[in-house]
């Protein structure tokens, strides 16, 4: 069957603004699916003070964009919580690349994000969401901070901004390709 | 055996009665492995009146192509029940699917219609 659907990722701390990009470039409002995961799914040290709760729900936030009438792109927001990892595998699996967004106020809270990515060797670009005010840090603070490889890119964006969040979906997408060995001539 | 005893209550608890593995026999993952959260589904042109309601709920969400996300926001139904569902519906034919949001990274044609459709903005 000729419908093609492809992934973005959009990743970052909790609060950095994902849901809110994933919805200034959707062409549906986001859309919220649950994950429910056994206790054996969660990490051991998360479950204290819930004794006997056996589940726990996990929300994903997306959004779609139609590319043609064959293409479908969607944007995943990761959870809230970085320790739902096999979930982020499930995202990643697949997809185009990942967008990190980054809070100036609390780089370290975009960290594992952008180490995740690393390891995984899923291109991604460090999105530094200009929401929060004036930035106090240069990008070269900002990329040492986050221990960025020198190829990955940093753009700022406004994740309110359609037309910012279009931006840094493109550097990805560009960057992605970049990535792909040489077209054969 | 008191913990055996019916009280009566489950009436007013409201909401679904049936536990979710019940809905999909006892499945716990799809068969088909490609099935990812992003897939494209759409009904197939048969006759669905042989299917159970919360089946034909489904089937009935997918006139167009539509993601098994999508059917599981909609339908309010949990993303790993949502892919058993569907990928039982693929089984027995009442689905086609698409190309799956891919086991591998995605290609440079692929990548070259997106940045396109997205610069189209």
């Amino acid at each position: 069957m000729e419908r093609t659907s492809v992934k973005i990722v959009v990743a970052g701390g909790f609060g950095t603004g994902k849901t809110t990009l994933v919805g200034s470039v959707s062409e549906i409002a986001p859309l919220t699916t649950e994950e429910v995961l056994t206790e054996a799914s969660v990490g051991v040290d998360d479950t204290t003070g819930v004794e006997g709760k056996t589940h726990t729900t996990v929300a994903l936030d997306f959004g779609r964009i139609t590319i043609s009438p064959d293409v479908v792109l969607y944007l995943f927001g990761t959870p809230g919580q970085d320790r739902f990892w096999f979930i982020w595998d499930e995202l990643a699996q697949g997809a185009v690349g990942a967008i990190v967004l980054v809070d100036t106020r609390r780089l370290e809270s975009s960290f594992p994000a952008v180490d995740y990515f690393e390891r995984r060797g899923v291109p991604f670009v460090a999105a530094v969401n200009r929401f929060f005010g004036e930035c106090a840090y240069t990008e070269d603070e900002i990329r040492s901070a986050l221990e960025l490889a020198p190829e990955v890119p940093l753009v700022w964006c406004d994740a309110r901004d359609r037309g910012s969040s279009k931006l840094a979906l493109i550097a990805l997408v560009r960057h992605a390709l970049g990535r792909l060995s040489p077209a054969r001539a | 055996m008191p913990f055996d005893v019916w009280d009566g209550e489950d009436e007013s608890a409201g909401g679904r009665f049936v536990p979710l593995y019940v809905l999909v026999n006892g499945r716990t993952s799809p068969r088909d492995s490609r099935l990812d959260l992003a897939t494209q589904v759409v009904a197939l042109p048969v006759d669905t009146r042989l299917l159970d309601a919360e089946y034909l709920r489904i089937v009935d969400q997918c006139g167009n192509w539509i993601s098994v996300a999508e059917i599981g926001a909609y339908l309010q139904i949990p993303l790993t029940i949502a892919k058993v569902m569907v990928d039982v519906l693929v089984e027995q034919g009442y689905l086609g699917v698409g190309t799956p949001a891919q086991s591998k990274i995605v290609d440079r044609h692929i990548l070259d219609s997106v940045l396109a459709g997205l610069e189209r903005l």
